[in-house]
This record gives structure tokens, C-alpha cells and sequence, in this order.
């Protein structure tokens, strides 16, 4: 049975990104159509520390709860911030990791911050996380670009290159999953 | 004949409830002929801070607001940044101006915001019997320095107008003497005025009589006040 | 955002001057404000130099006759009990909104229920406050417009009691317009002459000084006093909770109705006044009473002083500054149903 919601948590260190890809997957998400809801949760340091945002997607209704028990997807970005995600792993999961800082057994492992480093500059490294997120929930590409601007629109007057090396990290990302999603994507 | 009281004195609170010989019955007097005189009773909200000004409440004929310790400044910013045609005086004693209240007219200072603070400094906490205050001078006796206060323990006293001076060249500032009225009036006016026409703002210190707790009689307290002068000197600043 | 949502229930409610101090989780609201103002030079903003400058500056302006707020948190509500407490005494409408955050002390700077007895009840006075605890960002919006109503209707100050989570959250509002925006009167008037005074001499005068206060509350209360019965008419187990943690619990409801466990909600959203007479109502034929809330038993204190009396057993989920999710709520039922 298709899901009519997806409970995505992010999790990393500060300084990694992870709040600026829930908020364009939220916002991307709610100019599609969908009923979302985003919550972040971190401590008091500007950098490092350990940095988790909830992002909900609903096809039919607005989400009652910004945060939830069990996450459909996680990524994680360090390995500090494995013990603070433990309990929302559940069953069915889906478990994404990065290799080259989480220990991890089971789930997904990808090395993208060396992808990063090669392929594009490793300060797009959180948006190839977008682009593998975007696997699972349909958004167009209008969308995506909509909300880039929005929400990074002031980066990109500074650099006119930005906006294309952001867009190319999420078509990277999204390659790299594409053939693991039919499950689960709403 | 008696002078008058001021028009925007209430009359029906005389005679007022502070001690004989209390400094602020000449600073109230020279600031209510003041405001009769430029005219504006009818713009004025007086913030009274708490400590023997609290017994100013129901003095004036005019807006008054007695606020928490240390918070007339706060309040008044506020209210002038709502409405600028009112004509906003501040009145407080040392404690609440230089120690609870401290970091309250510092950043009035900084911003210049356009009020008319008027600091009464009798060199203690005299509502609550005669404590150390912040311009509680070297050597002076109060009730928590027994033994005078010493620069090792209590560190030296304040210099507000000075310090405001040094933050802000704006700003009219100056030091009076309940020793002195007439002078006194005249930085009063001065000081209203400034907010009112400057737009800056003004903040006047007056070495106020405590008989009650300096315990010093008549002549005494004359002479504390005229000592007073050479910790705290008079003029404009 | 949560915080941006505030400044635009605040625009709709007719609300002119905003002074705060940064502190998290509310920060943003200063920062979304002082944007506003730079485009709308009738607005007024300042950024005091701590919490009782912004609380005593709100005052000022609410004198001068401008709906006047302020935001804070945490530690920085601890420092403005101070003009809180004047407020209350002097019955100015200052409206205030909380983003509560873990506690004590400087805590966390994420969430938490901890703050509802100090928001209620802080500073030395009596309580005459109004509170509203909103359960999700809607309510958030809706509330905030409302707070401004009651504030400038009836002279008390009014808290809008939120959270971290509500604050940071990120969701669909609809920004309606307010229906009603009560206009503000000064306090102060040029030409009038009125001495407002905190202090007095004698212990009578204080002692009616109170009884005046609270009678005025008591009188207004029922008009003031807000709830949600959710599920509620054919419920054996009655679940109180407020805020964002009702809003967890509507879900946990929902599970426990599909395990054909027969749980009721009800949602008091003014925590002061209380709704006393109508939680006594709800109690009729329930068979357990349940609090969940994140903090030590701060909401669970006020329901007990309206159930008191009631011979039903009382259970209480209790997680201070910690995010309650449903499936927590609906086990800890069945456990004890």
C-alpha cells in the first residue's frame, strides 16, 4: 500500500547543513502540494554539537506532530549524532549514512563527502543529501529551483555559479539512489 | 509671604510625607516651578523610582507612573518611543540610578534617548535606613560600613554625570546641589528643555540633604553637603 | 517559522511597538520585527539591554497608549517577572509571548512545558494573568491576535504560552485577518492627570487593593477561559495534556481509539483562568484520569487543584523538557487502563 506520509530525520553536526536541507525539502515539498511540517532540534553551539531536523510530508493532511516515533528515512551525517537517533530507527527504516564518518553495520552507506570533494566542492555536500531525499518524495524541478532561490537567493547574487553547482549536487544525489526507492516514495 | 506652591503641585498631598530637612522637597519645589514656568504640566509623565522617591507618587498634578527598582528609565523610554510628545522625567535616588538600575541609563546613555533623568544622590539607601550606595563616599559611615567604606572592599564610589558625559557628547549633563535651588532650577530647565527641543538626552544630578541618616543637624547638614562637593563637583559637565 | 507567525499575528492585531532581548528560542521574532519596521517606520522596535528594560519598556508603551509586546524565554522570563509583576499589580495590557525551553537555570534552548507555573503564577502577585497555551502553529497565529483582544479589553496582562518546538516549526498557516482588532486608549492622556502607584502603607490597603483585582478576574473569566474536548463524550479515560504535547496526544487518542481503548482528550488553552467548571463536567463518567505534560507536574499541579475531591485514579506522564511522542502517550495508557 502506497504511504500517504513520509517522517524524514536528518541528523549531523552543526555547521554540515542539515537545517538548510530540511528547509528546502519542506519548502520545495509545500510548493508541490504536499502538507509539511519541519521542526529543528540542536544545542547551543554555532558549530559542531549535534544538529537533527524532523521534516514531515503529507500527501492528504496537514501533520499533527512535527516530530514522530519511528522515522521512515534517516540520514546521518556524524557520528555523534548515531546515540541521539537510535530511537526513531525502526523496522522498516530506511537507514542512510556517511561512510567515512558513521560506523555503521546495516543501511545504506555512501561516501559523499569524498563524491563531494571530487565530483562538485565539498560545500554542496548537503544538498547531494537533498538530491538523495528527493528519491522519495516528487518534486519538480521548478519547484526545487523555486525554493533554492528562496531560500539561498542571497548566496547565489554574491556567486552566479552557485545556484548551478547546488543544482547539479542534487541531480547527483538523486542518481545516486534511484533504483532503491519504489517502496517507499509518496 | 510664604511663596507659592507650584501650580502643578497637589495640593491636597501637602504636606508631603518626606523627612524634615530631606533634600528632594527642594528638587521637587525647583522642578514643579520649572514645568509651571515652560508651560507643559499637561505633556509630562513623571517616573518615580522606588526608595524615598516612591513618596512622590501623588505629589505632582501631573502623570505620574512609580515604577519597580531601578526600571523608571526602561519605562519612560518606552513610553516616550510610543508617544515623543510627551515630556518624560525620570526621578531616583542613587541606588537605583547607579546600582539596580545601572546598565538601564548606561544604555540610555548609548542610545540618547530623549528623556530627563534627574538622579537625587544623598550617598545612601535611605528608605531601608541608611545603607552603602554606590556614591557612599571613601571613609563614609553607613550602616553596612560600619568602619567607613574602604576603597579594598567596597571599591570607590560612582561618578554618574561624569561617566554619562563620557559616553555621550550629546547629552546635557550636570551636577546641582539642594544647597544651591536657584542653580538647580536653571539645570532643570535646561535639562527639559534639551529633551524637548534637542531631542537628546539630559540627566542632572543634585547632592540632596538626609539629615535622617547622615544623622546631622541643621548646621551639620549643611556642612556634609558642602563636603560633598569636593567628591562630587558641581557645574555643568 | 513559529516566530515569524507571531510577528504576523501581532501586525494583524494592531500591534505597534515590540522590545525584547535575543534569546533562544525567540530570537527570530526580534530579528523578522526589526525587518517589518525597516519597510513601516511606524513601528517601534529596541532591542533593550536585558529582559526588564524590554518587559518595563512595554509598560511605557502600553501607557502611551500603543499595543506594545515583547518576547522572551527561559532565563530571560525569570529576569521579566519583574515587570510582569508590575503590570499585574497595575493592570497594564502588556502581551507577551513564551517560548518555553528546558530548565532550570539556563537548560536547554530547545523545549520543554517547564514554565507554566512561572508564566502563571511568577513574580510576588496573585496570578492575574491571562494565558493562552497554543497547541500548534494555527493556534499560534489565532492566539497571538486574541492575546492583543483580551489585553486591551480587559487590563491584565496576557501571555501566549508557547515552546521551542512551535517557535523553530516550519508548516502551513493560514494568515487570515484578525476578525476583531480592539482599539487601544492610553493610559496617559496630555490634559488628564492620573498617579499610578505599586506601593502602599498599610496591610488593609493591599489586602483590598487584591480583592479589588480578583474580582475583576473572576468576573471576566468566563468569557476569557478557552478548551478543546477531543473524543471526549464516550471516553472512559480522560487525557489532560496542553500546548504541543495536546497536540501529540490527539494522535495518540486517534491510536488508542483504533485499539478500541475508549481515550478522551481534553485541552484547556487558557491556563489562567483555568477552566475549572468545565473540566468538573468532563469527569462525569470517566474512569482514570490522565496528565501527560513535559515537565515535572508544573500543568499536573492545576488540573489536581480543579479534580480535587474526585475519587477516580490519577496518572501522570511526566518528562521535563523532553518531546512526548504519541506512541509513548498510548502505551503509558494501556499500561494503566
Amino acid at each position: 500500500m502506497k504511504k500517504k506520509d513520509l517522517k524524514i530525520l536528518i541528523a549531523g553536526e552543526g555547521g554540515q547543513g542539515v537545517q538548510t536541507v530540511a528547509e528546502v525539502l519542506a519548502q520545495a515539498a509545500f510548493w508541490e502540494g504536499f502538507w509539511v511540517s519541519y521542526i529543528p532540534n540542536f544545542g547551543v553551539e554555532q558549530r559542531g554539537g549535534v544538529s537533527l531536523a524532523f521534516v514531515v510530508i503529507d500527501k492528504e493532511k496537514m501533520p499533527v506532530f512535527p516530530k514522530f516515533d519511528t522515522a521512515d528515512i534517516i540520514v546521518v551525517l556524524c557520528q555523534r549524532a548515531v546515540p541521539r537517533i537510535k530511537r526513531y530507527i525502526g523496522k522498516n527504516t530506511i537507514f542512510i549514512y556517511e561512510k567515512s564518518m558513521v560506523d555503521s553495520k546495516r543501511g545504506i552507506g555512501l561516501d559523499l563527502i569524498k563524491i563531494a570533494k571530487e565530483k562538485l566542492n565539498l560545500r554542496v555536500f548537503n544538498m547531494i543529501v537533498l538530491g538523495i531525499l528527493l528519491n522519495f518524495v516528487k518534486i519538480s524541478q521548478k519547484n526545487i529551483e523555486k525554493t533554492l532561490i528562496d531560500v539561498l537567493g542571497v548566496k547565489f547574487k554574491k556567486n552566479k555559479d552557485l545556484k548551478e553547482l547546488n543544482l547539479k549536487a542534487i541531480n547527483l544525489g538523486k542518481s545516486l539512489l534511484e533504483d532503491k526507492n519504489e517502496k517507499l516514495a509518496v | 509671604m510664604k511663596p507659592p506652591f507650584p501650580k502643578c503641585f497637589k495640593k491636597e498631598t501637602k504636606p508631603s510625607k518626606f523627612c524634615p530637612g530631606c533634600g528632594q522637597s527642594i528638587i521637587l519645589k525647583m522642578l514643579g516651578e520649572v514645568i509651571d514656568e515652560l508651560g507643559i504640566s499637561s505633556s509630562v509623565v513623571y517616573g518615580c523610582d522606588i526608595g524615598c522617591m516612591l513618596l512622590s507618587w501623588d505629589f505632582f498634578d501631573l502623570n505620574t507612573v512609580q515604577t519597580h527598582h531601578g526600571r523608571t528609565v526602561p519605562t519612560l523610554v518606552g513610553l516616550k518611543k510610543a508617544n515623543p510628545e510627551f515630556v518624560a522625567i525620570a526621578y531616583m535616588g542613587d541606588g537605583g540610578a547607579y546600582a539596580i538600575g545601572s546598565q538601564h541609563f548606561l544604555a540610555a546613555a548609548h542610545r540618547n534617548d530623549p528623556i530627563t533623568i534627574i538622579v537625587a544622590n544623598n550617598t545612601n539607601y535611605a528608605m531601608t535606613g541608611g545603607q552603602m550606595a554606590p556614591t557612599t563616599f571613601l571613609g563614609e559611615k553607613t550602616t553596612t560600613t560600619p568602619q567607613g567604606r574602604s576603597f579594598e572592599s567596597e571599591g570607590k564610589p560612582m561618578l554618574g554625570p561624569e561617566l554619562v558625559r563620557f559616553i555621550n557628547s550629546d547629552a546635557y549633563v550636570a551636577r546641582g546641589s539642594s544647597l544651591y535651588p536657584l542653580k538647580l532650577k536653571e539645570y532643570f530647565k535646561k535639562a527639559i528643555l534639551h529633551q524637548t527641543n534637542r531631542k537628546s538626552l539630559a540627566f542632572v544630578e543634585v547632592l540632596s540633604a538626609c539629615p535622617t541618616n547622615w544623622r546631622t543637624d541643621a548646621k551639620a547638614t549643611i556642612e556634609f553637603l558642602k563636603n560633598l562637593e569636593k567628591n562630587y563637583p558641581l557645574g555643568e559637565k | 517559522m513559529g516566530n515569524g507567525v507571531i510577528v504576523e499575528a501581532a501586525l494583524a492585531a494592531g500591534a505597534e511597538a515590540l522590545f525584547g532581548y535575543p534569546i533562544t528560542p525567540t530570537t527570530e521574532v526580534l530579528q523578522f520585527w526589526a525587518e517589518k519596521k525597516a519597510k513601516n517606520k511606524k513601528l517601534i522596535f529596541m532591542q533593550a539591554e536585558d529582559e526588564m528594560a524590554a518587559g518595563f519598556a512595554t509598560i511605557g508603551a502600553c501607557l502611551a497608549g500603543k499595543k506594545a509586546f515583547n518576547v522572551t524565554a527561559g532565563p530571560g522570563n525569570v529576569l521579566a517577572q519583574d515587570p510582569f509583576s508590575m503590570a499585574e499589580a497595575m493592570r497594564i495590557p502588556i502581551v507577551v509571548i513564551i517560548g518555553q525551553r528546558g530548565g532550570p537555570s539556563t537548560g536547554t534552548v530547545i523545549y520543554s512545558q517547564q514554565e507554566v507555573l512561572l508564566t502563571t503564577h511568577g513574580g510576588n502577585g496573585e496570578g492575574f494573568r491571562i494565558v493562552f497555551s497554543p497547541t500548534n502553529l494555527q493556534e499560534l497565529y489565532d492566539f497571538t491576535i486574541e492575546a492583543f483582544n483580551t489585553a486591551w479589553t480587559y487590563f491584565f496582562p496576557t501571555f501566549v504560552l508557547t515552546d521551542g518546538y512551535l517557535c523553530k516549526e516550519k508548516s502551513i498557516v493560514d494568515l487570515h485577518k484578525a476578525q476583531k482588532v480592539v482599539k487601544p486608549k492610553p493610559i496617559f492622556e496630555k490634559g488628564k492627570v492620573l498617579n499610578l502607584r505599586n506601593c502602599y502603607d498599610m496591610e488593609e490597603e493591599i489586602y483590598e487593593k487584591v480583592e479589588e483585582i480578583s474580582k475583576e478576574f473572576n468576573k471576566i473569566a468566563s468569557r476569557v477561559v478557552r478548551f478543546e474536548e477531543y473524543k471526549l463524550a464516550d471516553a472512559k479515560y480522560i487525557i489532560f495534556a496542553h500546548g504541543s504535547v495536546a497536540a501529540s496526544c490527539r494522535v495518540a487518542v486517534d491510536i488508542l481509539r483504533q485499539k478500541k481503548i475508549k481515550a478522551g482528550l481534553f485541552i484547556p488553552k487558557t491556563l489562567s483562568p483555568f477552566p475549572e467548571n468545565q473540566i468538573k463536567k468532563a469527569l462525569l463518567g470517566k474512569k482514570k484520569i490522565f496528565v501527560v505534560e513535559s515537565s515535572l507536574g508544573q500543568f499536573s499541579m492545576l488540573v489536581q487543584s480543579v479534580v480535587y475531591g474526585s475519587s477516580l485514579p490519577f496518572f501522570e506522564y511526566l518528562k521535563p523538557a523532553l518531546g512526548i511522542m504519541p506512541e509513548e502517550i498510548v502505551n503509558f495508557v494501556k499500561e494503566h487502563k
